[in-house]
């Protein structure tokens, strides 16, 4: 079971990095970028998975599981709400002053 | 959890993010990353992470959907910036 | 020259399917463990005794490793800071009307139960799953709710910008202070009981020391941080409105 959630998730990382370098539509980018976000706290989550494992809620009624990566990942989730906001950010004012959000026309009007 | 209901979990979220990506219409992939959201809080509580869950579920559903859709109507306003001066 | 964006997506095609392919071999190397061993097993075992909380990740984020909280809330407040300063140009005076009136019937009862929700997951952090960042958010959610049924002039009344602005770094300082105070007790920044904050009885309300003080002062900061950013992107919106339909925003 661990090692299908670890295919999983590299499957959605790989989904990811095609859509950033493939899609030129700017909203596209950030899309991808939270799909690679994902897939990285599922890798994180499903490593400290013990197979007939108990939430970490003391007292344990048998073999908790590892909570250490769940620290990390409370943490990761809220840093990338913070960035994917901020990227949004700079898309609206990206708009205001190019009139698009097409990336390859953005490029060719400074060209 | 059994593991054929394991199986059905990842292969729909594998399916929505291959629709996230290649959906041509903005607003129906933003829709989507949400709906992405939910079955990723769902595998959080099959691989007994409450705390996460509940995180990812709130934040992802709630905060970042809001979010894009703020930015995407932003984005389609029709161009009349002639009289606003910008920084 | 319609040859080259197709030459290109075969190219990053294999390129991703290589790179999974190699992660996948790398990752799925990795041992899977019959039982939790070094700082992980530590803190499963001594938790109940060492700090009186019951939720194991709460502790280690509010107690054993409370310094990196305080630098992902600092991470927050950057964002902030950059996305209102991106947005800050613009005041109004007009808003959008809302939505119909039994949506606002229906919301207007809905909100004291979202709010009591919110606080519920923050207080009891230390017992249950959930804590300051998860309420927070909630908090923060509320407000986009009582921004999109009733506008934002209407929510800016109510929560006014230099309120989340007060509560922001109130929530800041509320957790330095804490860390201060382990420090002047000797024992160290961001110490919970060896400063004398008192442990409790095990499972009650009030135990685990500065953890339920700690999870308020994330909650204040990542709400008030939140909803900020999201009112920062939606007032434009407003004023565009406005200016199109013929009002200039004063």
């Amino acid at each position: 079971m661990i090692l299908l959630s670890y295919a999983t998730a590299i499957i959605i990382f790989c989904i990811g990095l095609y859509t950033i370098m493939v899609r030129r539509n700017l909203f596209k980018t950030v899309l991808g970028l939270a799909l690679m976000e994902s897939a990285v706290l599922l890798i994180i989550v499903s490593s400290g998975y013990i197979p007939g494992g108990v939430p970490p809620i003391a007292p344990f009624s048998g073999q908790a599981v590892n909570p250490l990566p769940h620290a990390f990942t409370l943490t990761a989730i809220v840093i990338g709400a913070s960035d994917i906001a901020l990227a949004l950010a700079f898309i609206v004012k990206l708009h205001r002053h190019y009139r698009t959000v097409d990336l390859d026309r953005i490029r060719g009007l400074r060209g | 959890m059994s593991l054929s209901f394991m199986i059905f979990l990842y292969v729909f979220l594998i399916a929505t993010a291959l629709v996230i990506s290649a959906i041509n219409d903005i607003l129906s992939a933003v829709i989507t990353l949400s709906v992405f959201g939910i079955l990723l809080a769902t595998a959080f509580a099959i691989l007994q992470a409450p705390d996460v869950a509940l995180t990812q579920a709130v934040i992802n559903s709630g905060i970042v959907t809001a979010l894009f859709l703020v930015a995407f109507s932003q984005t389609e306003k029709p161009e009349c910036y002639s009289e606003e001066e910008e920084e | 020259m319609s040859i080259r964006p197709f030459i290109f997506r075969i190219a990053a095609l294999i390129l991703c399917v290589s790179l999974g392919l190699m992660l996948f071999r790398g990752i799925a190397a990795l041992p899977v463990p019959e039982k939790v061993i070094g700082p992980a097993g530590h803190y499963l075992a001594r938790t109940a005794g060492e700090t009186g909380a019951r939720n194991v990740v709460g502790a280690i984020l509010f107690d054993y490793r409370a310094f990196d909280t305080l630098g992902e809330s600092t991470v927050i407040f950057t964002a902030v800071c950059g996305i209102a300063m991106l947005f800050s140009r613009r005041k109004f005076h007009r808003s959008s009307r809302g939505l119909s009136f039994i949506a606002k019937r229906g919301i207007g009862i809905m909100v004291p139960f979202l709010l009591m929700y919110a606080s519920v997951i923050i207080l009891f952090g230390h017992l249950s799953p959930g804590g300051g960042f998860q309420g927070g958010t909630i908090f923060a959610t509320v407000t986009v709710l009582l921004c999109v049924v009733y506008g934002s002039s209407f929510e800016s009344q109510y929560f006014p910008p230099r309120t989340k602005d007060i509560l922001e770094s109130g929530g800041a300082l509320l957790f330095s202070g804490i860390g201060l105070i382990g420090l002047a007790a000797g024992t160290g920044f961001l110490s919970n009981i060896a400063a004398g904050f008192p442990a409790g009885t095990f499972g009650s309300f009030l135990s685990a020391g500065s953890v339920p003080i700690l999870n308020v002062a994330v909650g204040m900061k990542v709400g008030a941080g939140l909803s900020t950013i999201f009112y920062s992107m939606i007032k434009m919106l407003d004023a565009e409105n406005d200016h199109i339909e013929g009002g200039r925003p004063r």
